[in-house]
């Protein structure tokens, strides 16, 4: 008889179990010998091990690279999904590895993000790994059970059912069919039941203006791509404003491209964005003046009126551009919306750069239903308010009032302001760990599968509706449902659900028709007054910061050390001023001024940001929350370290009280604000301009700052411009790194770079770049690989800023290289500079003589913060120790993977093959990286661009880095040629 | 020596008409009396600031670099400022010992066994720097080339930083083998005061069975001289190498091929002042104002008046190159570095370097010891400001204005500097205790010398 074998002493001890794993194995004598026992003690451990490393594979996903035969361990495996960092509906692809997500990517081939994906998607994968989210559902503050909960609920719901009272489920919001389809089913068990939508970014006076201009209250889609002539108007569309990455892909794939008419980009805005950092035309205007502007320019265009000054240059620019051209504001006030409908109307831009019929779902918020929902509960109408992916308490002006709700449940994945006062508290998953559905664009439907089983007892919001309506089912069946009874017959291309399925998975995406028509000019809309202009007033402008757009990521360390892209300013909001004001205040930065509107005040400290209009105070939302006291303990503590929190003991200040609600909308502009000085400081950690050092005037003249760091070039002399860098002839040296096999290079166009940040981001978690905290920050100590440096530039059209990403250049002839006496930064066979962590001793003298400072030291021992949130970290990459220098390394470990992939397959390498994290992410597609010794290779086309240039030419360190210049159109060149032709 | 000139003009190497054994017997005085009030109370102050020091590096190994203020632009600051700036005070010592012996200067003979032997101690304080501003100060021995098992890995040989490793480890065996060479014939005189016991044993012991025979005294002065032959090149070289720390770079402000002379000169003139400040306390403390004359001290005034003169040129000539080269990142880094944030730092550096020493032109003011005292201080100030100059201001503002950054020390870092004027007093004041401060052999030879010369004319 063969003997039984067992792994575990539990599986010996049980009596035979016919279902347990296949452990007989035949022909082995009875009796156990030592070798016997010593074979089988290292099957049960490998066995143990084998089974410990990996959470089991999550039954129905599909994998969308490749679908591997079965698990093997330490390779991993690509998952198609949908970003639900915000609601702009992103594709993705989850890299998981042994069980847990460890990198997200952009998906190339979707419609919406065409393969990039924003700093906040990226860094929304920690909140998987985030050690304060709830485990397990809490009632009245107290751990429970999901049975008590749910039984407490549905008693409750039934009081509610039989007494009256207004149910409402209040959320950010919701274009995933499922979870609409779930709200639904679950408010129609209730009498007087809502569901209301708010967007912590507003849109809600587009989506009104809509309604008065068009009759359908819809947000149309933007389509930047087919725009010659865009002006945006305080609109930071590249940055947070409703669908970065698309909006991104869209203008910068007008930028990218050699040849065709070059589009014009006109940005007038009160502070300094980053769009309009980006723009040809820069006009620094008050809100008021903007308003004055756009209805000049709406008038010029509806009544063919003459024009003059700015907004006469605008309306000819877009009248020449009819059906071409773009007008977009960020205004919540509904007049001016209706005037931007009007002007695009009459440009004929619906249809062309506007789609009414086929809308955007990325902002469905109705601030006016809000508004009566705040009254409601005022007024005591509402027995339970159920709120999900939003925390009003926090970011709704007057959302203290939502506390006194007799039952207000929350599903809040973390405890947050909202979580905090809620009597149940039902968390929902993480968008990693949950089956989801999106349709962030009429007819882009998409689907989010999980990739990680849930790390706690958290379920997902639409089974908890469903389970407190009565008809309980899981997540997976909820959403293939909703798909089978709503998506699939919107296609007709397959005819099988269950293939569709698949592939849909499979991709992540699927294109379906349309549900909705398009609305019709109503072109009776009256047009209101000139807006009258207050000369003297001090505007208040609140904004959202790309870095970090809305309150729900303060809980994300990587978003807080995220420099913004325009102040580079780390883990805090500030009260931005233009340097006029400030020197009439006489406030200088670091200066802790009070805001003051008349009814609410705030304390923050003042930053001087050139640009900015002297008649307006920028503050940012979305800080100063409960979620931001968990970084009381961050950074690295020794006995002269300064905590990263502020004063409140937490990040920021929340400036929300000053939004304004007119007519139930919130606007984000407010006048009349006084601005006093307090005699206190608060430092700010910046990652450029550190302290308050400034270039004298005499050292370095207005724009000779930047030269010939950031090159730029003519419009007109693009097509007459000599091409590309050529090889310097003079070399003291032998070419003793010949590189006869591959040779890495990376091109970066400047004129496609936006400055998003989002590189930094996708670097910072693929090669386990530490989070140093604000103190070192502050000390210039800030760990990223890949940094922007920010440059700006003052012309006659305007301040310009120029984001250059700037990382190891991977010189030929490296400094870095010949200084290091143990030899522990070494040039590769295939051009690579390579850092050797466990021979570096940390001299530094390899930073000091790096020209480009891109060289990072471990000052402490950064990465030893115990907690769940390591589980992110990349096993390709060794995380380093204190007293070790790193750098940017072109992701060897993914030029690794490529050569082994086609080593394996028995090919070589194709162009392609290989991405590194900065340039997979960026959704402008800035960057292209590959073998410079293949001619036809994109990168070694890019290169000889005719706008290729290196940074520091002259030092003749050959770079492998080639950066593209910046076209710089004046606004009188273009004018002219345009005559020309 | 039979060709030297006798001269009228050449003033006596000691005053006060000393015997040959009144000089044994001033020189071991401070040696046989117990230690007084001055030198116990200046010991505790030194021994506290190495306390303080020590506590500070302690608190840097536990925790890491990041205590000090350097940052991601800023990758070197006091560390290196006070490794070059002991460098530099190293100098004066072999410059006495080696060059000057080999020029047969005579006057150096009251002062170079104080010169070699803060020479020592000054390198011993240098060298802790270069270990402790490593990130993982454990492994420091990688910098050194030894046999190993790691796939037989050496050293980069192309790193100034290795060279520096063989420069000063060289200079600092030469160093002391040249001092303790010197010292035996001093030993065997103590040996042979000593009563029998353990301190006559081990005095005994380090004299090296020394005899005071003619064979024996030949032998010495034929090691001596070639150990001063020896010497020489070094007080060059281990400035130059160190220089090249920087000159080697491609760091405006750093990548200067005037750097190796600029450092050389820089590093005596610094040397002779620490020499001079030492002395001058020394010789009111120890009561060898009859040793250590006026007349030496106006000899090392002109020297430090000399060396000054050096270094201000090398300051002119800086600019000069930055200015006629055309280079727009060569001249940013010195306007940068006479009118950026760190101008007072350049403006000290120039004031204590170029301007203060000038008063050394005037007998009268060589002739007061006290302003000569404050000079010599003063251009310890300016020294160590100029290394903080070259290193900080040419780090903090590089190519990329993206990356300028400013840099202010912490405590910790003030605390290390502290600690090695604390290493450095400390072992001064116990070689003050232990060994004669004054070369008693050679100042008799010179004495004799001298006398055999004046007798000469006046017969």
């Amino acid at each position: 008889m063969p003997s039984r074998y067992w792994k575990s002493l539990n599986e010996r001890d049980r009596p035979h179990d016919r279902e347990d794993h296949a452990t007989r194995l035949d022909a082995e004598p009875d009796g156990a010998s030592r070798r016997d026992f010593l074979r089988l003690a290292g099957f049960s451990v490998a066995g143990v091990v084998a089974s410990s490393c990996s959470r089991a594979p999550i039954r129905h996903a599909i994998p969308y690279v490749a679908q591997p035969d079965g698990v093997v361990p330490g390779r991993a495996r690509w998952y198609a999904t949908t970003c639900g960092g915000c609601a702009a509906g992103c594709g993705l692809r989850v890299k998981e590895r042994d069980g847990r997500p460890i990198k997200v990517e952009g998906c190339p081939d979707h419609p919406l993000s065409a393969g990039g994906v924003c700093a906040v998607g990226q860094a929304a994968l920690l909140s998987v790994y985030d050690r304060a989210r709830f485990r397990a559902p809490q009632l009245r503050g107290v751990a429970s059970t999901w049975a008590v909960v749910d039984a407490d609920m549905r008693s409750r719901l039934d009081t509610i059912r039989r007494g009256g009272g207004g149910v409402r489920v209040l959320t950010s919001t919701v274009h995933s069919p499922s979870a609409r389809g779930a709200i639904g089913r679950f408010l129609d068990t209730l009498p007087d039941a809502a569901h209301v939508e708010y967007d912590e970014i507003s849109a809600s006076a587009i989506l009104d203006a809509h309604l008065v201009t068009h009759g359908v209250r819809a947000l149309p889609r933007h389509l930047f791509e087919r725009a010659d002539v865009i002006v945006g108007v305080d609109a930071d569309f590249l940055g947070p404003w409703i669908s970065p990455v698309e909006f991104t892909a869209g203008y910068a794939r007008r930028r990218r491209q050699a040849s065709g008419p070059l589009a014009w980009h006109a940005q007038v805005e009160s502070r300094v964005s980053l769009t309009g950092g980006k723009a040809d035309l820069r006009i620094s205007m008050a809100p008021d003046e903007a308003d004055a502007l756009v209805f000049d320019v709406a008038d010029i265009i509806e009544n063919g009126r003459a024009g003059s000054g700015a907004a006469g240059m605008l309306a000819e620019r877009l009248l020449a551009a009819r059906g071409r051209s773009l007008v977009v504001a960020g205004s919540g006030d509904l007049a001016m919306q209706i005037r931007c409908n009007r002007i695009n109307q009459a440009l004929g831009n619906y249809g062309s750069t506007l789609d009414l019929g086929r809308p955007s779902q990325q902002r469905r918020g109705d601030d006016r239903a809000v508004a009566r929902l705040l009254q409601d509960v005022r007024d005591q109408r509402i027995a339970a308010l159920l709120v999900s992916r939003a925390n009003p308490v926090f970011d709704l002006p007057g959302g203290d009032v939502l506390t006194t709700v007799p039952l207000l449940v929350s599903f809040a994945e973390r405890p947050d302001e909202t979580s905090a006062a809620a009597h149940v508290v039902c968390p929902d998953h993480s968008a990693f760990e949950a089956w989801g559905d999106s349709e962030a664009v009429a007819g882009v439907a998409s689907l989010t599968q999980p990739t990680v089983r849930p790390l706690g007892h958290t379920r997902a919001f639409i089974e908890s509706l469903s389970m407190w309506a009565g008809a309980p089912a899981p997540a997976y069946e909820l959403v293939r449902r909703t798909w089978r009874e709503t998506i699939f017959p919107r296609q007709t291309a397959v005819p099988d659900f269950d293939r569709f399925w698949d592939a849909t998975l499979e991709a992540g995406h699927a294109a379906v028709s349309a549900a909705t028509t398009a609305g019709a000019f109503v072109p009776a809309t009256p047009n209101s007054n000139r807006p009258p202009a207050v000369p003297d007033a001090v505007h208040l402008v609140l904004y959202h910061k790309p870095a970090m757009p809305a309150g729900e990521h303060s809980y994300n360390p990587l978003l807080h050390e995220l420099p913004d892209p325009v102040t580079k300013i780390v883990w805090d909001n500030y009260a931005s001023i233009g340097p006029g004001l400030a020197a009439a205040r006489q406030i200088t930065t670091g200066d802790v001024v009070r805001i003051d509107t008349g009814g609410q005040s705030l304390e923050l400290p003042a930053l001087v940001q050139p640009g900015q209009h002297d008649r307006v105070v920028a503050v940012a939302l979305g800080y100063g929350g409960a979620m931001t006291e968990r970084f009381k303990t961050i950074g690295h503590h020794w006995f002269q370290s300064r905590p990263t929190v502020g004063e409140n003991g937490r990040i920021g200040a929340n400036a929300v009280r000053f939004v304004r609600v007119d007519d139930g909308r919130r606007g984000t502009t407010a006048s009349g604000v006084t601005l006093t000085r307090t005699g206190r400081t608060h430092a700010l950690a910046c990652t450029q301009d550190h302290h308050t050092l400034t270039v004298p005037a005499r050292l370095a003249p207005a724009g000779g700052e930047r030269w010939p760091i950031v090159q730029d070039i003519a419009a007109s002399d693009l097509a007459s411009s000599e091409p590309g860098p050529v090889e310097s002839p003079a070399n003291l040296w032998p070419e003793d790194h010949p590189a006869t096999g591959h040779r890495w290079g990376m091109v970066i166009d400047l004129h496609a770079c936006t400055g998003c940040s989002a590189c930094v981001v996708g670097c910072q978690i693929e090669n386990n770049v530490p989070i140093a905290g604000k103190d070192e920050v502050r000390r210039n100590r800030e760990m990223h690989w890949l940094r922007l440096d920010r440059y700006f530039s003052e012309d006659a059209d305007g301040q310009h800023m120029a984001s250059q990403p700037m990382l190891c250049q991977h010189c030929a002839h490296a400094p870095c290289e010949t200084v290091c006496p143990t030899l522990a930064t070494l040039h590769s066979e295939e051009g690579l500079n390579q850092q050797v962590y466990n021979r570096c001793v940390g001299t530094r003298y390899c930073m000091n003589n790096c020209p480009y400072k891109t060289r990072r030291f471990n000052w402490f021992e950064y990465s030893r913060d115990p907690g769940t949130e390591h589980l992110i970290l990349n096993p390709d990459v060794a995380v380093r120790s204190r007293g070790v220098m790193e750098k940017c390394t072109f992701c060897v470990q993914r030029i690794q993977d490529a050569k082994i992939e086609a080593r394996r397959l028995g090919v070589p390498v194709k162009d392609g093959d290989v991405q590194t994290a900065c340039q997979q992410s960026c959704p402008a597609q800035a960057i292209t990286f590959g073998d410079m010794n293949d001619p036809t290779s994109r990168v070694a086309v890019a290169a000889r661009d005719r706008r290729g240039y290196t940074v520091l030419e002259a030092l003749n360190v050959r770079p492998s880095v080639t950066y593209l210049k910046v076209v710089r159109q004046s606004s009188v060149a273009v004018a002219e040629s345009e005559h020309d032709g | 020596m039979a060709e030297a000139m006798p001269t009228r003009m050449r003033l006596p190497l000691i005053d006060g008409d000393k015997s040959l054994a009144q000089v044994t017997r001033d020189v071991c005085a401070p040696l046989d009396r117990r230690a007084g009030f001055p030198w116990w109370a200046a010991f505790l102050l030194s021994f506290s600031a190495l306390g303080v020091g020590l506590v500070a590096i302690g608190y840097q190994m536990v925790t890491g670099v990041g205590v000090w203020g350097e940052n991601n632009s800023v990758g070197w600051a006091f560390d290196i400022t006070n490794f070059v700036f002991w460098i530099g005070i190293g100098h004066a010592g072999t410059l006495i010992s080696a060059i000057l012996f080999l020029l047969r200067q005579r006057w150096r003979t009251s002062v170079n066994r104080a010169a070699e032997a803060m020479t020592l101690f000054a390198v011993m304080c240098a060298g802790i720097f270069p270990i402790i501003h490593v990130g993982r100060p454990w492994v420091a021995y990688w910098l050194l080339p030894y046999p190993n098992f790691r796939g037989s890995l050496w050293i980069n040989f192309r790193s100034p930083l290795a060279w520096d490793a063989f420069a000063i480890s060289t200079y600092f065996v030469i160093s002391a083998t040249f001092w303790y060479v010197g010292l035996i014939p001093d030993l065997a005189t103590i040996r042979d005061r000593l009563a029998p016991g353990l301190r006559q044993r081990i005095v005994s012991f380090f004299s090296l069975g020394w005899d005071g025979s003619g064979r024996t005294w030949h032998r010495y002065e034929l090691v001596y001289l070639l150990l001063a032959g020896l010497g020489t090149p070094l007080v060059l070289s281990v400035h130059t190498i160190v220089s090249w720390d920087f000159a080697t770079s491609v760091l405006p402000g750093w990548h200067a091929t005037i750097f190796p002379p600029y450092f050389v000169a820089g590093a005596i003139f610094s040397g002779m002042a620490m020499v001079l400040t030492l002395m001058i306390i020394s010789r009111a403390v120890l009561d060898l104002r009859d040793y250590i004359t006026s007349r030496h001290i106006d000899v090392m005034c002109k020297l430090v008046i000399a060396t000054s003169g050096m270094v201000g040129l090398a300051y002119i000539t800086e600019f000069f190159t930055a200015a006629y080269s055309g280079n727009t990142y060569e001249q940013f880094a010195f306007l940068n570095r006479a009118f950026g944030p760190f101008a007072w730092a350049y403006w000290t550096m120039v004031s204590c370097n170029v301007l203060i020493p000038q008063v050394l032109w005037f007998r009268a003011v060589r002739r007061r010891v006290s302003a000569v005292l404050v000079v010599a201080l003063l251009v310890n100030v300016g020294m160590w400001f100029e290394r903080f100059v070259i290193i900080v201001t040419s780090l903090h503002r590089g190519f990329l204005p993206a990356s300028w950054t400013g840099y202010a020390p912490t405590i910790v870092e003030v605390a290390t500097l502290v600690g090695s004027f604390g290493l450095f007093f400390t072992a001064f004041l116990l070689f003050c205790r232990f060994i004669p401060v004054i070369a008693m052999a050679e100042v008799k030879g010179a004495m004799a010398a001298d006398r055999h010369e004046r007798s000469g004319v006046s017969a």
